[in-house]
């Protein structure tokens, strides 16, 4: 009662591994691409760990890379098997290892089926190490002259610039913070030395944001300080004007930026995860076929291949049996051991 | 062409080299064996024998034997798969230099010819990465009896067109890649001045994506205004509709202008440098006393220094150089390939297209009597108006017969 079992003759069995040699040099291709990708998406992350407070996860990419490099080895291992598979004395030789391989192959589908799901489950931690790291961000924006953070208003400038958005939620965050340095304050000026008396930390906050907040699409010169004074600009009203500023936040801009590389590639992963379930499988019928030759002289006879030899609950069944009969064997050995040394003793 | 066949392989077997020793050889009276090659020399004078065998000569014969032969077509494979590849990156090249000029077309005089050099390099490219295909698997053909058959009728066809066709387009767009970025001064200068006069016209249909276009620009590539900052001074870059007529500051300045216009000592926000150390100071930048605690030793960080003229023309032409430089190679490449594929073509042609036959063959680019056809369809062409001269008739008979064997 075998699991699917499909009758081969000599010339399928030659199709069957020449078919899966080429099909494992392409998914030799597959797990460069996820290699690359895996690198792509971990340079991207440490390209933007300034406004992440350094402390974002690399797990995805990471897994994506370890991945790629398994999947070329595993694959590249195949291809070999498989080119050897039509020579019977060649194949001898690969034939006590071919059952582990496949357990190990089952072990990394699954691992790779897991990574796939991870790049899409993960962005939640995403959110919150941005949210985190853009506050600090804007709040060092002003230290210019402070080592360790003067790169900081560049950083965020040309993110606000590249991801067209404005603050971490909105514009208003800015109105919060003083992101103007103390340095170029002129403090003989009555304006200034009221702003700061009337804050309750002595910082100068204004109702402005930096330049970078500029939105190129509005039909006017753009309107960065007194913002909500609608009398300090002619023909102006706060309330109405979206075209003048970025009105996205840029943890939402960078958070879908990342959701959707990491989407795309999730579903690539998947894609070649169904080619290496495929690949298994074909892999698995090879091995039994080849084995179900009991002649290795008569190599032109027919055979059978499949996927399990007994049905699943038959197999699941040996298996455990097989894992108790380990566990005995161990108590077994002891006892004997114990046998030995009682009669030694005494 | 059966009874000349054994006579040309017969002519070859003691001729080691080129050209007109092999041309000797085959005209040695004693080696003429066939009948239906007779009576070419006997009526020749030596002066006039010899003019025939140059003329009879094909044009720059070469022996190939088995192995050179084999050796011809593995070395036309690797240059094949050497020109696919450049014809492909010609094809990424332009490609990308088209899209480069879709963003920047604006910035460039409607009457620059630049973007055609674009447009010909993608011909000339689909065209080498074609020639190159068809090397590779005309290449891969020789080599084998079984596959070459198709490719017999199809390869001459071929070569004239690769010739012709990518041949002038690869000079085509060689030539524009030499003469056109000269004219890109005048255009962008053009294109700039245009652009910046139409900053604040954001209403004005037809006008109004410059303001966003330029910004846009300013942006991306680091630049302020076409040669400096200055260029925005001299600019209302202010649309009218946002102007009070009542402040009395607008009032006076647009006063004081001649033609009426608001100019400002200001810039937009897209000239700012995100490098600068203090936030961006955009207005009142020629009053030194406005800004209180500006820095004069770092004048230049507040706004980007280039101006956009230099920084696309430097852009634009360093993508036309690179095109260029890959044009001149594949043109190498394609040369190369045809030249080899017609020598392939020929010597297989000699041994009747039986690839394995380990005979020796000569490849040639012309055929003999190429000049004498030539000659023929001149005179065919003048002879209503002069008389033939005596020696063509019997001249002409025996090129005749050769064309006919050949």
């Amino acid at each position: 009662m075998a699991l699917l079992k499909v009758k081969f003759d000599q010339k399928k069995r030659v199709k069957l591994a020449q078919g899966l040699w080429l099909m494992n040099w392409f998914s030799v291709l597959a797990g460069i691409i996820i290699f690359s990708l895996g690198l792509f998406l971990k340079i991207e992350l440490r390209k933007r760990s300034d406004v992440m407070n350094n402390s974002e996860s690399h797990f995805v990419p990471n897994s994506l890379i370890g991945m790629g490099v398994l999947s070329c080895v595993f694959n590249s291992l195949a291809g070999k098997i498989c080119y050897d598979a039509l020579d019977p004395a060649k194949y001898a030789r690969w034939k006590p290892w071919l059952k582990p391989y496949l357990a190990i192959c089952v072990l990394f589908n699954i691992i790779l089926f897991l990574v796939a799901l991870c790049c899409f489950l993960l962005r939640g931690s995403l959110e919150n190490t941005l949210g985190q790291g853009l506050k600090n961000g804007m709040k060092y924006y002003r230290d210019t002259d402070t080592p360790g953070r003067c790169f900081m208003k560049k950083t965020i400038d040309m993110l606000q610039i590249e991801f067209k958005c404005c603050g971490n939620n909105g514009f208003r965050d800015w109105f919060e913070i003083q992101w103007i340095s103390n340095r170029y304050l002129d403090f003989s000026s009555k304006e200034v030395k009221d702003r700061i008396k009337s804050n309750v930390d002595g910082r100068y906050l204004v109702d402005g944001v930096p330049f970078s907040c500029c939105n190129p699409s509005s039909p006017r010169p753009c309107i960065q300080y007194q913002i909500t004074n609608n009398s300090a600009h002619y023909s102006y009203d706060h309330q109405t004007e979206e075209l003048n500023l970025w009105v996205r936040g840029c943890r939402a801009a960078l958070l879908s930026y990342y959701s959707s590389l990491m989407n795309s590639m999730g579903v690539v992963t998947l894609l070649i995860w169904l080619f290496e379930v495929t690949i298994t499988i074909g892999l698995r019928y090879l091995q039994t076929s080849l084995d179900g030759v009991s002649n290795p002289e008569e190599s032109e006879s027919d055979s059978e291949g499949w996927l399990l030899e007994k049905s699943v609950p038959e197999t699941w069944k040996a298996f455990l049996e097989s894992v108790k009969k380990l566990g005995k064997g161990n108590q077994v050995e002891a006892e004997g051991a114990d046998a030995g040394q009682a009669p030694e003793a005494g | 062409m059966g009874g000349c066949s054994g006579y040309w392989g017969r002519g070859w077997e003691d001729a080691q080299g080129i050209g007109v020793r092999v041309a000797l050889a085959q005209l040695k009276p004693g080696r003429a064996d066939s009948a239906s090659c007779p009576s070419q020399l006997p009526s020749l004078t030596p002066l006039h024998s010899l003019g025939q065998r140059w003329e009879m000569a094909p044009v720059l014969p070469l022996v190939l034997p088995l192995q050179p032969r084999i050796r011809l077509a593995q070395g036309l494979w690797l240059l094949s798969w050497l020109l696919a590849l450049a014809g492909g990156v010609i094809l990424l090249c332009s490609g990308h230099l088209l899209v480069q000029l879709r963003h920047l077309g604006t910035f460039l005089a409607p009457s620059c010819q630049f973007p055609v050099l674009p447009q010909a390099a993608l011909a000339a490219g689909a065209v080498a990465l074609g020639t190159g295909l068809v090397g590779v698997g005309a290449s891969r053909a020789s080599l084998n009896a079984a596959l070459y058959p198709p490719w017999r009728g199809v390869l001459g066809p071929l070569l004239v067109a690769g010739t012709a066709g990518g041949g002038g387009l690869l000079v085509v767009a060689l030539g524009l890649a030499l003469a056109l970025p000269g004219s890109l001064d005048e255009a962008l200068e053009e294109g700039l001045v245009t652009a910046l006069a139409h900053y604040k016209d954001t209403e004005v249909p037809g006008h109004c994506q410059a303001k966003r276009l330029v910004d846009e620009l300013q942006l991306r590539y680091h630049c302020c205004g076409r040669h400096g900052y200055k260029d925005w001074f001299g600019v209302q870059w202010v649309s009218s509709r946002y102007l009070d007529p009542g402040d009395r500051d607008v009032a006076d300045r647009i006063q004081s202008n001649v033609e009426g216009l608001y100019l400002t000592d200001g810039v937009p926000f897209s000239c700012c440098n995100p490098h600068s150390p203090r936030p961006c100071l955009q207005n009142r930048l020629s009053d030194s006393y406005a800004h209180p605690l500006f820095d004069p030793r770092q004048p230049n960080q507040n706004l980007w220094t280039q101006g956009c003229h230099e920084v696309l023309l430097e852009h634009l032409q360093d993508l036309a150089g690179t095109l260029g430089s890959m044009l001149a190679v594949t043109f190498l490449l394609q040369a190369l390939v045809l030249l080899g594929l017609r020598y392939l073509q020929t010597a297989l042609e000699g041994l009747g297209g039986v690839i394995d036959a380990g005979g020796e063959t000569q490849g040639y680019l012309f055929p003999s009597g190429l000049k004498d056809m030539l000659k023929t369809a001149w005179l065919q062409g003048g002879v209503a108006c002069r008389p033939a001269p005596e020696e063509a008739p019997p001249a002409e008979a025996p090129p005749k017969e050769d064309l006919s064997e050949a």
